[in-house]
């Protein structure tokens, strides 16, 4: 019987609080980690847990903290709370219900990976939960869970909270490190990788909200109980984010795999009133959209590569046939081009590019070949940027304008 | 060394090598707008992806460092398409200025362009507006629709001027490159900023619409407007037919020497290059006729040579002085040493140089003058020049000098040549205190002869003539081989000396410092 492994204590009162997250068993798995346990098995769990990365890429966590030299320089942690992805909305819920699990995980993740210093890079939006961070934070250094010697282990963490300033690009690990660094947030080249080369030129590992907050379910529960949670490749639990034209839109901790449709129909109350269902983005925007009779799929890493989609952050976005794709389309090409950091040339005027062709086509004046050129400008984005987000962009695009091309059409 | 494969071609490269550097050295050359060899790779225009060997995406050239049996291919279908893509992205919102843009003939857009593009514009809609005349400090101005953010500016000065006066601004397709609130950008390289942008973005005032890029032609030398020695580039106009042109040299470029002035020149020597064409003298004026007959190249050094002889024969060679300056290169001052110190025991010999200015701490050295080293290795002891000192007791005096009116005023120089007899100079410009002077013959600048100079630190560079001399101007070391023939004391030293080379050579053998040449 598979269980909920983050949102279990969800709902009850207080629970930010840290005597009654103490109370549920809070903190122990640090304790756990930190007095029974050496860094390497930590690390060996943490594999063995098959715990992919939640925010968007599905990079295994383990192997990701194995990239970590060993080194005297400083290492540090970035927890990339930036929650950008349109229609991700999981990790605002996590750190303001249960902000201790959270800090939970970023112990034990920094007593494994050796790291004395935390960043958690939250999007400037989210104000109040990032007051309700530091306040977390504040409670966890008087009870001796932050600072020197954490716990008699001689372990020491500084956790800070840093607000980013509104670009999605900043949720890209690269972009994030120069932002956190007060520059610019342009993405750097990759290789070399933050692993290796991140924060002020140090190792540096960054992780998504859910995923550390994992972290210490794993340690307390065994990494082969936290993969019988979902599938023997795909360790856990995932928090789907549902919203758009469902009875009931919110987050839904379910196992990895799934099945979409159930998402929708069962755990989301299915279409609203009147409603019928058109096409779904499965995994935030930048994840290709499937149409009504494509979301017999399983909801894990691999089946939706396969579908030629992406989990991406587990936002699913239930789009009804009384919304024109027109309108979707615009939203997502006016999104990229606003983005865009305009480093490189085919995201910065590709982008801008393509949403002036969307533009003209919603204001009557689309011609047949736009169409096509939407296809070819999004082709010659994809692969061929600095960063992510130009893949991240001409996906959506490209699956949209094939998919959903006869509707596109009826309208130039 | 390791081996690698660049189009099937198999190439050894230095470990460490950047795919781009390696396929220089093969000969094939992989199109990059914001890459510099100055700076580290940035990454961004896109416009050096090539394919390698399992590697699933394309891959950049300027950032990729090759490893053993690395198989990359530059002209791939992929590649091909990619640089397709990359410049129409770039060209869809480049306005269409080349009609008035001095970048043109020039410019990497355009050789890009012609070479992998050729494709009609598909872009259909309204370009984005931006500021096309913004002046950003001293002789730039900007032009933001042109710039296509490769960031090489803001890149500049942030390494090599440490002043990060360009900043770039707002994001995505509203990112612009600015100065920050009105702080524009005020040192003393600002001129290289219009030399490393691959577009017409920034220009410079001094070149702006003057003439066409494709009219000039480029001679190598060496700036002489101080110590450093800087290697340059001569853009010149060779001239119209059918109408007379202002001037020849329209820019000074910066030429790579990673010893001496690594990829940058500095202002001073970029805008100063005014003395290669105004005032220049060429003609051999003579103000005293002595009943002699007309001077000229063929017989000056005839001329001179019986004059010093008689000096010579009567044992009143005090009676001779010598102003030198320091824009003399190696070889005229070695001669000149020969003749006058070594052999006819001269010791009136004065320096007439530029007063000392101040250095900048990067290239710009506090000495305005190219050779003070040279004519200290020499063996000159480098005498400031002293009018009374100089006009005590003389009869006979040659001045190298064009420097004379700036350092004196008529009233002294006068006063101090009306004392001496005879007084011969050799100088590149008409002033009017050349009137003093009973005989004027015009000489070569730097840009204009062959020979070596001796920068700050020591390195001997050789230069070639990148203009003609105009006129009937000559350089200093052609008379002074042929007068140290005709003095007829070292006859046989002086038989040998051709050409700048050869007396180059022979310092080396008489001079350990000089056993040194490069270049």
């Amino acid at each position: 019987m598979k269980e909920k492994v983050l949102t279990e204590h969800f709902g009850l009162e207080s629970l930010y609080k840290i005597e009654v997250y103490q109370k549920q068993g809070g903190y122990r798995a640090a304790e756990k980690a930190l007095k029974k346990m050496k860094p390497e098995e930590i690390l060996e769990e943490v594999k063995k847990a098959n715990l992919r990365g939640r925010g968007g890429a599905g990079f295994p966590a383990g192997v990701k903290w194995s990239f970590v030299p060993d080194t005297d320089k400083p290492k540090y942690l970035c927890v990339n709370a930036d929650e950008g992805e349109p229609g991700t909305f999981k990790d605002r819920y996590i750190m303001s219900h249960n902000p201790h699990m959270l800090l939970e995980g970023i112990i034990i993740t920094a007593f494994c990976v050796g790291i004395s210093v935390a960043f958690i890079y939250i999007r400037g939006e989210y104000e109040a939960i990032a007051l309700r961070l530091e306040q977390a934070i504040s409670e966890a250094y008087e009870k001796g869970f932050l600072g020197k010697n954490i716990l008699e282990s001689g372990f020491d963490l500084d956790v800070f909270v840093h607000r980013g300033a509104g670009a999605y690009i900043c949720g890209e690990e690269t972009a994030l490190l120069e932002s956190l660094e007060g520059k610019r947030g342009n993405p750097r080249l990759k290789p070399p990788f933050p692993a290796s080369v991140g924060l002020w030129q140090c190792p540096t590992v960054i992780n998504n909200v859910e995923t550390i907050s994992n972290i210490s379910h794993i340690i307390l529960n065994g990494a082969e109980w936290f993969v019988k949670q979902g599938l023997p490749k795909d360790g856990g639990t995932r928090i789907f984010g549902v919203s758009g034209m469902v009875k009931n839109p919110g987050i839904y901790e379910l196992p990895l795999g799934t099945s979409l449709k159930d998402i929708i129909f069962k755990h989301a109350g299915g279409m609203k009133e009147g409603k019928k269902l058109k096409a779904v983005i499965p995994g935030g925007m930048s994840a290709p959209i499937l149409t009504a009779d494509e979301i017999n799929i399983k909801m894990d890493f691999d089946s939706l590569v396969e579908a030629n989609s992406m989990l991406g952050s587990a936002a699913i976005i239930v789009i009804d046939d009384k919304t024109s794709i027109l309108d979707v389309l615009k939203v997502v090409t006016k999104f990229y081009s606003h983005e865009s950091c305009g480093q490189c040339s085919p995201c910065r005027i590709g982008n801008s590019w393509i949403n002036k062709i969307v533009i003209r086509i919603a204001e009557g004046k689309g011609k047949k070949e736009d169409i096509d050129s939407i296809l070819r400008l999004a082709s010659n984005i994809e692969g061929n940027t600095l960063c992510p987000l130009g893949d991240a962009a001409a996906m959506p695009i490209l699956s949209i304008t094939k998919k959903f091309r006869k509707e596109l059409e009826s309208h130039v | 060394m390791i081996k690698i494969f660049i189009d099937e071609k198999p190439v050894d490269v230095e470990e460490g090598t950047t795919v781009l550097k390696a396929a220089e050295r093969a000969g094939i050359h992989i199109p990059h707008l914001c890459y510099h060899p100055a700076f580290p790779p940035e990454g961004s225009c896109r416009m050096c992806l090539v394919e390698i060997e399992g590697f699933p995406k394309l891959e950049l050239a300027c950032s990729t460092v090759v490893k053993e049996e690395m198989k990359i291919s530059t002209k791939s279908e992929r590649v091909v398409e990619a640089r397709k893509a990359v410049l129409e992205f770039l060209l869809a919102e480049h306005p269409l200025d080349c009609p008035i843009c001095d970048k043109a003939g020039d410019c990497k857009l355009q050789d890009y362009y012609d070479e992998y593009g050729l494709f009609e514009s598909q872009f259909k809609e309204a370009k984005e507006k931006r500021e096309k005349k913004l002046k950003i400090g001293k002789s730039l101005i900007l032009d933001q629709e042109r710039c296509i953010l490769c960031t090489r500016c803001v890149r500049f000065l942030k390494e090599v001027t440490k002043t990060q006066d360009l900043g770039v601004f707002h994001r995505g397709v509203n990112s612009s490159v600015n100065i920050y609130d009105g702080a524009t950008v005020e040192n003393n390289y600002t001129g290289n900023l219009a030399e490393i942008c691959p577009v017409g973005a920034i220009t410079d005032e001094d070149f702006r619409f003057k003439t066409r890029s494709w009219f000039l032609k480029e001679g190598e030398s060496i700036c002489p407007l101080c110590s450093r020695g800087c290697n340059i580039l001569i853009e010149y106009h060779p001239g119209f037919s059918r109408f007379e042109l202002p001037k020849r040299v329209y820019r000074i470029k910066a030429r790579e020497n990673p010893e001496v002035n690594g990829f940058w020149i500095c202002d001073r020597g970029r805008y100063g290059y005014s003395y290669l064409d105004e005032g220049r003298a060429d003609k051999i004026i003579m103000n005293k006729i002595e009943g002699e007959n007309v001077l000229t190249w063929e017989n000056i050094s005839e001329y001179l040579g019986e004059k010093i002889k008689s000096l010579f024969s009567a044992k009143k060679t005090s009676a001779i002085a010598l102003i030198l300056h320091t824009w003399l290169s190696n070889e005229e001052l070695f001669l000149l040493h020969k003749i006058f110190k070594d052999d006819l025991k001269v010791e009136k010999i004065f320096f007439a140089d530029l007063p000392e200015g101040e250095a900048d701490g990067f290239l710009l050295t506090s000495e305005p003058s190219p050779n003070r080293r040279g004519a200290q290795e020499v063996g000159f002891d480098l005498k400031t020049l002293d009018l009374d000192a100089l006009a005590g007791g003389t009869d006979f005096l040659l001045a190298f000098d064009p420097f004379l009116s700036g350092l004196f005023s008529t009233k002294d120089l006068e006063a101090a040549l009306n004392k001496i007899k005879r007084k011969v100079l050799f100088s590149s410009y008409s002033h009017e205190l050349n009137s003093l002077f009973d005989i004027v013959i015009p000489v070569a600048l730097i840009a204009e002869k062959e020979g070596s100079l001796t920068n700050v630190e020591g390195i001997v560079q050789g230069f070639q003539p990148a203009l003609e001399p105009p006129g009937d101007s000559l350089p200093e070391w052609k008379v002074l081989a042929d007068l140290g023939r005709d003095l007829g004391i070292d006859t046989k030293f002086f038989e040998k000396f051709p050409s700048p080379e050869t007396i180059l050579s022979e310092m080396g053998k008489k001079i350990p410092f000089f056993k040194q040449k490069n270049d």
